[in-house]
């Protein structure tokens, strides 16, 4: 459904709070089971979750060290008198991996949104534009700024530096010697940035004016009105699993 | 035997009707000097990037050395194949000029003063040896153009493939450039130029290859 950008940023933005608020797994793997048909119905590109399977082994590690914290559950592993890996800790691992997803969930319903009208929608939150231009500067950076460390890292190997046949120090000592120029490149890009903006006259006048237009129609307000209702039912749905307890993750 | 071959290769990118390279057969013998032309836009540094297998062509085959470009590591390509962006500064990423030049050397295993004595050499043949102390990316375009081509000189491929060389360097570290080319074209390294800079290749090359709209229009030695 072709929706206002605002509702999609409400959508994104319930998806989010409840990601982070809540910390038990059921109601984290509940949220996950409806993010899927509400990005279905947003036409979000659901294809984009497959480029996150790189990211495979930092699920895997984090599901290990959320597990180390957690003391509570059946011990698996044990070293002396300490529990190193427990059923809870697994469970609560897996937690924060779903929590993830969830997050990168919402991300992708903005992703699917028209940049400008993105950038539009969150002026007429009263966001300051100085903000939404940087917002916007991020979007159109971050593609050429991975192209062009994507291209250095070709020259890298090019030199003669196979990173998959030599050991991990050695990988992460060749990481650490290009940080310092890629920081640096970086800064310069903004610094030259900076420039070109203050010669166009960058905030010569108080107010911009935009070629584009958004505007709220009956469908958005109704979308808006139907995830209030659903988030209430959520949360009452929480407290009921929870025997009358708020199950938050605020401490 | 050619030593790199382009055989009915197409390359069409993501979300484009038109293909940027189209039918295209090339065949670059070792050792020649070979100037690939045309207006911007026109495929040529497409081309190189299937020739390095960065690309893959949706149709035909590209071979380096007899064998398949997809047979290949990106390492095993570098060790054959020198090749220098048209922007520079994706290919500087240590924090000194002299460590830029070193770096492949050492993963070669070469060290001491061999290494020492290749990386004062080659800095002092361009001019660059005052500023080894400097940061890649603090120099101007034309010098970091240098240090990316010396960089890839240092490791003495088989073919190098360099696409605008000539863009952002003055006439003086120019001649140097063609004179170094020119020496290591007689030890047999053949060269592949992506320029618009004709008096540079008519100087260096003894073939020209001009595409229009990712098709070979012309291919021959130049008088």
């Amino acid at each position: 459904m072709d929706l206002d950008v605002r509702t999609k940023l409400f959508i994104a933005a319930i998806f989010s709070v409840l990601a982070i608020v809540y910390q038990d797994p059921v109601i984290l793997g509940t949220l996950l089971v409806i993010l899927f048909p509400v990005l279905a119905f947003l036409k979000t590109p659901l294809g984009k979750f497959y480029d996150f399977r790189k990211l495979f082994y930092l699920y895997l590690i984090l599901i290990i060290i959320q597990s180390l914290f957690v003391r509570s559950g059946t011990p698996l592993l044990i070293i002396g008198t300490i529990h190193l890996l427990t059923t809870d800790g697994l469970i609560y691992g897996l937690a924060v991996v779903m929590r993830f997803i969830i997050l990168v969930g919402a991300g992708l319903i903005l992703v699917a949104c028209d940049t400008a009208k993105l950038l539009l929608a969150m002026s007429k939150m009263k966001i300051p534009y100085e903000i939404v231009f940087m917002i916007q500067l991020g979007i159109r950076f971050i593609p050429i700024l991975i192209g062009e460390l994507s291209a250095t890292f070709n020259t890298i190997q090019m030199r003669g530096a196979d990173l998959r046949k030599v050991y991990k120090r050695k990988v992460f000592k060749v990481y650490m010697e290009i940080f310092t120029p890629l920081v640096f490149g970086i800064l310069q890009k903004a610094e030259q940035l900076s420039i070109l903006l203050e010669l166009r006259g960058f905030r010569l006048y108080p107010e911009r004016t935009s070629y584009k237009t958004i505007t709220m129609k009956k469908r958005d307000y109704f979308v808006i009105a139907l995830t209030s209702a659903a988030t209430m039912v959520f949360i009452y749905g929480t407290i009921l699993y929870s025997k009358g307890q708020i199950p938050l993750n605020l401490r | 035997m050619p030593y790199i071959s382009l055989n009915r290769v197409s390359y069409i990118y993501n979300g484009r009707s038109k293909p940027a390279v189209e039918n295209v057969t090339i065949a670059f013998e070792q050792g020649e000097k070979v100037a690939l032309t045309g207006m911007n836009g026109s495929g040529k540094s497409t081309i190189t990037h299937l020739m390095l297998g960065l690309l893959k062509p949706q149709a035909g085959t590209v071979a380096l050395a007899d064998r398949p470009i997809g047979d290949y590591s990106l390492v095993e390509i570098g060790e054959k194949l020198g090749y220098v962006l048209q922007n520079p500064t994706q290919m500087l990423f240590t924090t000194t000029v002299y460590d830029e030049i070193a770096f492949g050397l050492r993963w070669k295993g070469v060290s001491g003063t061999e290494l020492d004595k290749v990386c004062t050499n080659i800095l002092k043949h361009f001019s660059l040896w005052p500023l080894r102390h400097k940061m890649p990316l603090t120099l101007s375009e034309g010098q970091k153009q240098l240090v990316a081509i010396c960089a890839v000189l240092a490791l003495k491929p088989a073919y190098l493939i360099l696409d605008e060389p000539t863009k952002s360097i003055d006439t003086f570290r120019k001649e140097i450039l063609l004179k170094a080319l020119r020496d290591i074209g007689r030890e047999g390294t053949g060269t592949i130029i992506v320029s618009h800079d004709q008096e540079f290749t008519r100087r260096l090359c003894d073939r020209e290859i001009k595409m229009v709209d990712g098709k070979v229009v012309a291919d021959g030695s130049r008088c």
